[in-house]
């Protein structure tokens, strides 16, 4: 491919690093775009990528495993895109993510990353465990296969494999019933989402398992899903409707919100501590849901609600997005967006920092053993304080 | 140069816990298990696609076995081959032998400069048929091979012995090698590339296309039963979250007289 | 006149640890069925082999010849598929080696006789000879038997026969063979023996080995942290060398380096039996690994089966924080 093969040949050209991709919501600092707070180089920037790509595109430079590690540590958070003061702004991320749909089209991709989507093709998972231990988190929980009920409880790869991601499921899974929600599950038969897929540049890929899943659930008569995490719920909510999959869609904590309010779900158990609340990028920037989440744990009782200095719109990712989570580019530093971000959630006095995203409980739990906080901040999902609080052990 | 890649498929038996035998303990049962190309095949496959590259010539991608195996068929067609032919057998009654013989036959009757075979398969590795089908042909070859430079007429290899030891050889065409990990990074194959695979074609094979029966074909090494291995010994497992068995663990090394 | 003849292997001046466990077990064979044991040696210089072969074998054959410098497959297939022919051995039996791996199919092809490679077991069966094999990533064992043939070409897999004390003393008859003229279509160019690195992990009374599991180059750095903190060193498994991640002077195994450390820390090594072979001598095994089947939990002393990304950063604060007490 060359530059006017790529889709947006016309365009790329007009960044010219003004650096508000990587601001938070003022002008605090220039860390928000968690690959450059890892690196603190232009290259890891959303600027300094766009230009890279238009270089390698024009043939300046060649392509390097290095080139590739700076493309697929962006973590596709849109912090980029929600601060970029330009007209073409909407389309930035989508520049990234085309430059690494040519890497993946190559075969040129990074080692974590070719072993990722082959995992996906096989497994249906990017653990490359086995499609047949899926359903296994929900042993002796008894929650039913999905026949016809209300809602299907769609719990992701993260929630079906991540021990950590496991208990959260089985935890949601229980305050549904408590609910009295109507509700199953795929369990082997659920396959992955797509979109860490997507944003990793594996565009056909994709589009195979939205296909497959919009098929499934057309067959199974499914109408409202329910979604554990807000990966699944970006793409079910914003993709599938792309490939004739009408559905509604709902993230948890949204669906809580409403049981919650409508007196369906009690939660006068309560749960005591200083919390606060990180935004999990695909349900905030991607999906603009701040209020639910926030709307949930302020009517728990005992919960004492705090804000980092950077919340909503102005988050910083914990790092884990654009396939992060398992393909890791950010990691091991205490630049690190989630040591980063645990970090600022202690400066908040707050002992829990609550999450509402697989992905960010496992990226932000680790963090905080890395920092060596764990006396003084617990990472617990929505799903977990809200178990808690309506007297699920 | 012609290159002819000889790859088969198998299941994913890796992270299989739960693998189980059939009742006749002929075989294992499959239908849980997920299926991929062979990991050595994928090196050799990779190192004929980069000499494809480099000198030109035609790659043909060859395996022998029933139609699902089309697929790593598929996969070779996307990464750079030209042609492939899958001779229709189901093989699970074969041993290396008689696949060697099949392969033999439809090698023969090929144009080629050299033949690569992964060194070894994930689920049977007996690590045979390349060396088999070498002999069967009348021509040189290297088994394990880490190194591969070619050039007009020749091939140097290093092949790989024990204990980081390599073993160079300059070795002319046409010629044989079997492929071992780490000799290259294949690359990835997006599901675009194998889509589009789909539209090349797939040439099918008789067995009696190479003038071959299923009489003629009898296996020299006949598999009697399968059994799951006997439980020996078990590591006393420390279990616990991630915090408590370091901590346990700590504990037993510093006791141990570790640190 | 039938027995069993074992093919030795020597590389570096010695014998091949696999030629003894091979010829132990052929001992046991020929006891069992009552038969001769024959051993075949061929080099340039083997007056030394063949005497310590004599140990066990009742008469060992030694070819001597100034073309089998550097015991090459082509040569040797020659002289053995020569002995094959005009001794009929029931079995001939050598360790899976590289050489192995090289010769003996071909070798079997030359004679039109069955080989089994790779074995875990051979045993005799009313009068048969059968083999078990492991197979599907060491979670299935496969017997087998072997077509009607007057002689079966067997190698067995490396460190999985126990050497056993010969005791014998065969006798030793030289043999003469003569090559054909050599043809120049393959040419041995010579042995590239592993450069000698920074880190040398034989020597190292902690190793830290890291395997596929490891999922990624960047994650090293902690493994780093836990050596450290054990007063280790990293060690790695063959993927890791295959991705780049290590060089190959680090790597435990068949084809890397074989380690007696006190402490051998495996971190996402599912245990393949390459693998295993060059670490189980080790004092204290202990695996970490999230797939509770992996063969590596049977040759461990202590297991933990869990995310080895989760484990390492707590195991560095716990033993940090015991190190602290003691300090």
């Amino acid at each position: 491919m060359t530059l006017t093969d790529y889709k947006y040949g016309d365009v790329i050209h007009r960044c010219f690093r003004c650096g508000y991709c990587k601001f938070p919501i003022n002008w605090m600092d220039v860390n928000n775009c968690p690959a450059y707070a890892r690196f603190r180089m232009e290259t890891y920037s959303c600027g300094g990528r766009l230009w890279l790509t238009r270089a390698w595109l024009e043939g300046e430079i060649e392509w390097s495993d290095h080139l590739a590690d700076i493309l697929y540590s962006c973590t596709a958070c849109k912090n980029c895109e929600v601060k970029c003061p330009l007209s073409f702004n909407i389309d930035i991320l989508n520049m990234m993510i085309a430059a690494k749909g040519e890497m993946v089209e190559r075969g040129e991709v990074p080692s974590p990353v070719k072993e990722f989507l082959e995992n996906i093709q096989r497994q249906g998972n990017p653990y490359g465990t086995s499609r047949a231990k899926r359903g296994e988190w929900m042993e002796g929980t008894g929650i039913e296969a999905y026949q016809g009920q209300e809602f299907l409880y769609y719990v992701g790869c993260v929630g079906s494999y991540d021990t950590r991601g496991q208990e959260t499921a089985r935890i949601l899974g229980k305050v549904l019933q408590k609910a009295g929600v109507s509700f199953g599950v795929l369990g082997n038969d659920e396959n992955c989402d797509g979109n860490e897929v997507k944003n990793l540049g594996e565009e056909t890929l994709f589009e195979m398992l939205a296909e497959e899943n919009v098929a499934q659930f057309q067959g199974l008569g499914v109408q409202k899903i329910v979604t554990l995490s807000p990966h699944s719920y970006n793409t079910m909510k914003n993709d599938y409707p792309g490939f004739n999959g009408e559905f509604e869609v709902s993230h948890y904590t949204q669906l809580l919100q409403g049981l919650i309010r409508d007196g369906g779900l009690d939660v006068s158990g309560g749960y005591n501590a200083t919390v606060t609340y990180h935004d999990p990028c695909f349900l905030g920037r991607w999906n603009e849901e701040y209020n639910a989440p926030r709307a949930v744990l302020k009517s728990t009782p005992g919960v004492q609600l705090v804000e980092m200095a950077r919340n909503k719109d102005g988050a910083l990712c914990c790092g884990g997005g654009g396939g992060n989570f398992y393909i890791d580019l950010l990691g091991g530093s205490a630049d690190s967006p989630a040591r980063r971000r645990v970090r600022e959630a202690c400066e908040t006095g707050a002992n829990v920092l609550a999450v509402a995203c697989p992905n960010c409980l496992t990226m932000l739990e680790d963090a905080v053993k890395a920092e060596g906080l764990e006396d003084k901040l617990a990472v617990k999902d929505i799903a977990e304080i809200v178990g808690e609080a309506c007297g699920i052990k | 140069m012609d290159i002819i890649a000889c790859i088969k498929r198998v299941p994913d038996t890796s992270e299989a816990d739960f693998i189980k035998i059939d009742p006749a303990q002929r075989d294992i049962e499959k239908d849980r298990l997920a299926f991929k190309i062979n990991n050595w095949d994928e090196y050799a496959l990779e190192a004929a696609v980069q000499l494809k590259e480099k000198l030109g010539g035609t790659l043909t991608a060859i395996t022998v076995g029933p139609e699902d195996w089309n697929e790593v068929l598929r996969r070779a067609l996307a990464m750079g081959a030209d042609n492939a032919i899958r001779i229709d057998r189901d093989v699970s009654a074969d041993d290396a032998y008689t696949v060697a013989v099949i392969l033999e036959r439809v090698i023969q009757r090929l144009s080629y400069d050299l033949v690569l075979f992964g060194a070894q398969s994930e689920d049977f590795g007996s690590g045979q048929l390349g060396a088999m089908v070498a002999e069967m042909l009348g021509i040189p070859h290297a088994t394990l091979v880490t190194v591969l430079e070619a050039e007009e007429g020749k091939v140097h290899t290093q092949r790989e012995l024990e204990a980081g030891t390599l073993q160079s050889y300059t070795i002319e065409l046409p010629a044989l090698l079997t492929v071992h990990t780490g000799i290259n990074q294949p690359r990835y194959i997006s599901l675009r590339g194998i889509r589009s695979a789909m539209q090349k074609e797939l040439q099918v094979m008789a067995l009696d296309d190479p003038g071959l029966s299923p009489e003629t074909l009898v296996p020299m090494v006949k598999l009697e039963k399968l059994e799951l291995p006997p439980k020996g010994k078990e590591a006393e497992l420390i279990a616990g979250a991630p915090e408590e068995a370091a901590e346990r663990l700590a504990k037993i090394l510093k006791d141990a007289g570790i640190f | 006149m039938s027995g069993i003849l074992v093919v030795a292997e020597h590389r570096n001046r010695a014998l091949a640890n696999v030629s003894y466990q091979v010829l132990s077990k052929g001992r046991q064979l020929a006891d069992q069925a009552q038969m001769e044991l024959l051993a075949v040696v061929a080099g340039s210089d083997v007056d030394a082999y063949a005497k310590e072969l004599a140990g066990w074998a009742d008469r060992v054959l030694a070819v001597k010849s100034d073309r089998l410098e550097g015991l090459l497959a082509e040569p040797c297939q020659k002289i053995i598929a020569h002995l094959i022919r005009k001794i009929k051995p029931k079995i001939t039996l050598m360790g899976h080696s590289s050489f192995a791996m090289d010769m003996a199919p071909s070798l079997s092809v030359e004679l039109g006789i069955p080989l089994a490679t790779d074995c875990i077991d051979i045993f005799w069966q009313n009068g048969d000879i059968l083999v078990t094999r492991s197979i599907y990533n060491s979670k299935v064992n496969a017997t087998y038997s072997f077509a009607q043939s007057e002689t079966v070409l067997i190698t067995g897999r490396v460190g999985e026969f126990s050497v056993e004390e010969g005791g014998r003393q065969g006798q030793i008859e030289e043999i003469e063979f003569d090559f054909e003229e050599e043809s120049d279509y393959k040419k041995f160019e010579g042995y590239l023996e592993a450069e000698a690195g920074g880190v040398d992990i034989t020597q190292a009374e902690v190793l830290v080995s890291v395997g596929r599991g490891i999922k990624d180059k960047k994650n090293l750095e902690m493994v780093e942290e836990l050596a450290r903190v054990l007063g280790g060193v990293v060690s790695c498994s063959r993927p890791v060398v295959d991705y780049g991640w290590l060089p190959s002077e680090r790597q435990v195994g068949l084809s890397g380096k074989t380690v007696q450390p006190k402490l051998y820390l495996g971190l996402g090594i599912s245990g393949a039996f390459q693998h295993v072979v060059g670490m189980k001598g080790a004092s204290i095994i202990v695996a970490i690994n999230k797939d509770a089947k992996a063969p590596i939990f049977s040759v461990a002393n202590y297991g933990i089966v869990d995310d080895l990304l989760k484990v390492v950063p707590a195991l560095v604060n716990k033993i940090s924080e015991l190190k602290g007490k003691t300090e």
